[in-house]
């Protein structure tokens, strides 16, 4: 199966200084692929996700249609089409909603593409267009959710980590940026490792999915599989899917 | 800081036309060339209704105005924070005088060399302070300001030790029919309007993006691939070479330089300039420059005992009246009145 993995982690160890938070992830992704990534409070998921974007140090291999991406800093990944949609979505609040795209592909060159490419991404939240003028920080929850994800599209990203996308938002706004981020994946091919607290409509998009507990993998399996799993959702999600 | 001022100072109406709205947003442009060709027109005028001291005076808050640019740019769009500017005010200042003294170097020329010399300075020392975060960052910037003077005295061979250096000012040219304060004068408004244009270019840049990303969320910015260290030691160094600009040009209206100039309170009080002028704001350089040069005298007349007491004092006063300095002050106090205007 690593064989035609698009993302393969293997042996990932990362922490903050001397706690350890992830004590030897081992896990795929394939290409083109929607991999969610379950797990109660304080397993690891966002750590993980950093580990992968180069934020935090870590020990172990990662490895990106083949070639070796561990210890390389962020923007050295984001130059390999790493594109990290962060927890709390990190918007730039005093900034313009137009600058905040433009930061997403900061690491690209060429002012062309980078316009084609807003033109490209407002297509997908049609609401950014409107905005574009506008001061982040004015922008509600569920339009910073999908500035932060716009912005991250601009990189044009071969791997797009979400990071609780659904986190402070209404179920209908939540539906609508999950329905987009399958429409990008199905459309760019572009393969995305999403952490969500929310099961059930994370296992509603993705085809694989891994359960976190505790900086390690507990259960991999296809999404169908975790979602019909009754036991695994009272002993790991701690709820019913 | 200034994150606040912005969203505050550029309500937007969701609902106007889309059209509307550009074609407001080209009328604000337009108002905005207005206001800042008016200013330099009462610039221009300036030295002609003043007596020589005043004129002097605001040649020295356009100096400092220019140091403040690069405090700006450092402290209220990269976010950093620097006690130490000073520091690169009196390596200007210096480095200009040194030229002037020992090679008779045109006054025109030491100030692309300050400039670099202070650029190259804040690099080296900005490499490794960069690093460092908040009260760290601080208190390198500081001890930065505080070994500057014993080791301008300590080269006395060069700087002149605690005599200083006394050096010629630059002469207006017989076609101006300027008297020299007034030379000086249009000397400092050149160099402040190019420094100007050069900070605003340099901010409406991929690079200015970039030190707003740092400022306004550095983990964020990370992971666009905005290198901290180097985007952060860049915004350093830059603040350096516009102090060191500043600083040559003092040298030039002074025509003097002694270490006691540059002690520790000329970096605070830079800080302070552009803490209560206004951060993140075009206008807060300017309004700062007015601050530096105006309110330490102030203070002095109102009780010659405790200058500083009376400076913290009115330090406390503006941050409380106008928390986003007084350049945030002028914008509120614009919309209040056009809002006032408007009804009746
Ligand atoms: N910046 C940090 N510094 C130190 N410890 C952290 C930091 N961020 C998270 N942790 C710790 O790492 C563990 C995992 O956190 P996290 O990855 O955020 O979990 P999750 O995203 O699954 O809720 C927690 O115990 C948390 O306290
Ligand atoms: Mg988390």
């Amino acid at each position: 199966m690593s064989g035609d993995a698009f993302l393969a982690v293997e042996g990932l160890h990362a922490g903050y200084g001397d706690a350890r938070v992830l004590h030897g992830v081992d896990l795929t992704v394939g290409r083109g692929e929607i991999c969610a990534i379950l797990g109660p409070n304080g397993a690891g998921k966002t750590t993980l996700l950093r580990a992968l974007s180069g934020m935090i140090r870590v020990r172990g291999d990662v490895r990106l249609d083949g070639t070796g991406l561990a210890r390389r800093s962020p923007d050295a990944l984001a130059r390999q089409g790493v594109a990290h949609v962060p927890e709390g979505r990190g918007t730039f609040m005093p900034l313009t909603v137009e600058e905040n795209l433009r930061l997403g592909a900061f690491v690209r060159r060429g002012r062309g593409a980078v316009g084609a490419d807003l033109d490209r991404v407002c297509a997908y939240f049609p609401v950014l267009r409107t905005r574009l003028k506008q001061v982040a920080g004015s922008l509600s929850g569920g339009e910073q959710q999908m500035l932060a994800i716009g912005r991250a599209l601009m990189l044009r990203p071969r791997l797009l980590l979400l990071d609780e996308p659904s986190l402070g938002l209404a179920p209908l706004v939540t539906e609508e940026l999950f329905r987009i981020v399958r429409a990008v994946n199905e459309e760019e091919r572009t393969t995305v490792v999403v952490v969500e607290q929310n099961a059930h409509l994370a296992l509603g998009v993705a085809q694989q999915a891994h359960v976190l507990e505790s900086g390690r993998i507990v259960l991999s399996g296809s999404a169908e599989r975790i979602r019909a799993d009754e036991q695994v959702a009272r002993s790991y999600l701690g709820y019913r899917v | 800081m200034s994150g606040r001022a912005e969203v505050t100072e550029k309500p937007v109406r969701a609902d106007a036309p889309g059209r509307g709205r550009a074609l407001a947003r080209i009328a604000a442009g337009r108002r905005r060339w207005i206001v800042a060709a008016a200013l330099l027109a009462v610039a221009c005028s300036l030295p002609f209704q003043l007596v020589p001291f005043r004129v002097f005076q605001f040649t020295m808050v356009l100096v400092y105005a220019v140091a403040l640019l690069g405090l700006n740019l450092l402290v209220g769009h990269a976010g950093q924070i620097s006690l130490g500017h000073g520091a690169f005010f009196a390596v200007g200042a210096y480095g200009t005088a040194i030229m002037l003294d020992r090679w008779d170097v045109p006054h025109v020329l030491t100030l692309p060399a300050a400039a670099a010399t202070a650029f190259a300075l804040g690099l080296a020392l900005g490499l490794p302070a960069m690093r460092l975060r908040g009260l760290y960052l601080a208190l390198v910037t500081l001890a930065i300001a505080i070994f500057l003077v014993p080791l301008l005295k300590r080269f006395e061979s060069v700087t002149g030790g605690s005599m200083g250096l006394t050096l010629g000012k630059p002469a207006p040219p017989a076609w101006t029919g300027l008297a020299e304060d007034q030379w000086l004068y249009f000397l400092a408004l050149a160099v402040a309007v190019a420094a100007f244009l050069l900070a605003r270019g340099l901010l409406h840049s991929r690079v200015g993006r970039a030190l707003h990303a740092v400022r306004d969320n550095e983990a964020a910015a990370e992971v666009m691939g905005v290198r901290l260290s180097f985007y952060k030691t860049l915004a350093f160094a830059w603040s350096a070479m516009f102090a060191g600009a500043a600083g040559s040009v003092y040298t030039w209206v002074i025509g003097f330089v002694s270490p006691d100039s540059f002690a520790v309170t000329l970096s605070i009080t830079l800080l302070a300039g552009i803490v209560v002028g206004g951060l993140g704001s075009f206008s807060g350089p300017l309004l700062g420059g007015l601050f530096v040069m105006f309110v330490p005298g102030i203070s002095q007349d109102v009780n010659d005992a405790a200058p500083g007491v009376i400076f913290g004092l009115l330090i406390i006063t503006v941050m409380y009246v106008a928390p986003t300095g007084l350049a945030g002050l002028a914008g509120r106090v614009a919309r209040s009145t056009k809002k006032i205007l408007r009804k009746e």
